[in-house]
């Protein structure tokens, strides 16, 4: 986690929602231009954005109920019933299957979520991601190969207040860890 | 909204003054950028409506989602060939794994369609101001399309816009649309998610829409048709 390699670094370029100039034409949608000002994200890209202060469901996890709190979660794993976590950033990974509405600062797909997103300042559709929900925040980012399905609605959201620090991440008295598949260990 | 009724005020960035639609004309012959009067005529009848809804039956597009936002419309987003195909493979598996001889081995077009539209297009009535369906008609089953459209004239407001694209011959490859600005979109090759099914004739337009109150259609250089539709 500490050992990040050289150069690694989340993906950090500011959404301003100016239309693109058109890419021209390509065979595969996956190889053309990321239509917003979002850097392109890559599986790669997004499991460097682990860091210290984060907490992480892996892949091979799967945990039902509700999570809320206050760090940062990247979720490479399945999660079920309700995430919210308002002041910050979630991460659903590219192996990452989500059915749960969620609630943030700043949410980011590369994999798969059933559910309504809503986030105080970003929402990040990466190129593999799967979302079907509602899409609700100011900003709202989507890279070229994404699939949705709902309504979006760019608008100022109001949170309610993060929760303190001290609490977990993850509410450990709602949560109901379902299966461990120790393939993965 | 009416095209006939609207007042249409003088200048250039009005539907009142179109140009020659279909593939723009380039130097560079990889840009694919397409003007389209009825996406101009389409947004000049939306104008009037404060937040008006769109719904786009095409894949999502940062760009498309930006134009519309930019104008203060709401947009939704579903793409309808894809879901269609994959419940067609979902279907065929369920049906691969159904014994032989099991009741609802084989069902009507119409009852898969119905089947399809238990889980898409779900919005309650009178939804949207406007229906971006690109060229999807081209591409679905025949026999299923009178019941999509139903439900697509269900969902359109009083008074709403769809606007659909025809090739009056076999499109020569698959494409994804995106709005560019108010007159032009972006043709996009996009990988086969589905082949040619039908070219529909004039009159068999005329007939799938037959609900709606009136119809504007443009014929493109590449004899693409783009068709308007009032409800």
């Amino acid at each position: 986690m500490w050992n990040k390699p050289t150069g690694a670094k989340p993906s950090s370029q500011d959404f301003n929602g100016a239309v693109p100039p058109p890419s021209k034409p390509q065979e595969m949608p996956k190889s053309s231009a990321p239509s917003s000002s979002f850097a392109p994200s890559t599986p790669q890209s997004m499991a460097e954005t682990v860091t210290a202060h984060m907490s992480k469901i892996s892949s091979g996890l799967k945990i039902q109920g509700e999570i809320t709190g206050s760090s940062d979660l990247y979720i490479d794993g399945e999660a079920q019933g309700k995430i919210r976590l308002t002041g910050s950033r979630i991460t659903v990974g590219p192996n990452g299957r989500v059915q749960a509405d969620i609630e943030a600062r700043e949410i980011v797909v590369e994999g798969s979520v059933q559910g309504n997103l809503k986030a105080g300042e970003r929402v990040r559709l990466g190129g593999s991601s799967r979302v079907q929900g509602m899409m609700m925040a100011p900003r709202i980012g989507i890279d070229d190969g994404a699939r949705y399905r709902g309504k979006v609605e760019v608008t100022r959201v109001e949170m309610a207040r993060p929760t303190p620090a001290s609490e977990p991440a993850i509410d450990a008295e709602a949560l109901k860890p379902v299966s461990v598949n120790s393939d993965d260990e | 909204m009416n095209w006939i009724a609207k007042a249409r005020p003088s200048g250039a960035a009005t539907a009142a003054a179109p140009v020659k639609p279909g593939p723009a004309p380039s130097s560079d012959p990889s840009a694919n950028i397409r003007i389209s009067n009825s996406l101009k005529e389409f947004l000049w009848l939306l104008s009037d409506i404060p937040h008006a809804r769109i719904l786009d039956l095409g894949p999502i597009w940062q760009a498309t989602v930006t134009f519309f936002v930019d104008k203060g419309f709401r947009l939704a987003s579903e793409d309808m060939l894809r879901t269609w195909k994959e419940f067609l493979t979902d279907e065929e598996e369920r049906l691969r794994n159904t014994p032989v001889g099991a009741e609802g081995e084989k069902i009507s077009r119409s009852l898969l369609a119905d089947r399809f539209l238990q889980s898409n297009l779900q919005y309650p009535e009178a939804s949207f101001h406007g229906v971006l369906a690109w060229d999807l008609l081209d591409y679905f089953d025949v026999a299923v399309i009178p019941r999509v459209m139903e439900r697509i004239f269900n969902i359109l407001h009083p008074g709403g816009a769809m606007l659909a694209l025809f090739h009056s011959r076999p499109a020569p490859r698959f494409q994804r649309y995106r709005i560019v600005d108010s007159q032009r979109f972006e043709v996009l090759p996009a990988p086969t998610l589905a082949v040619h099914s039908h070219v529909f004739q004039n009159r068999e337009i005329l007939d799938l829409f037959a609900q709606f109150r009136s119809s504007k259609t443009f014929v493109g250089r590449d004899q693409v048709r783009e068709a308007l539709f009032l409800k």
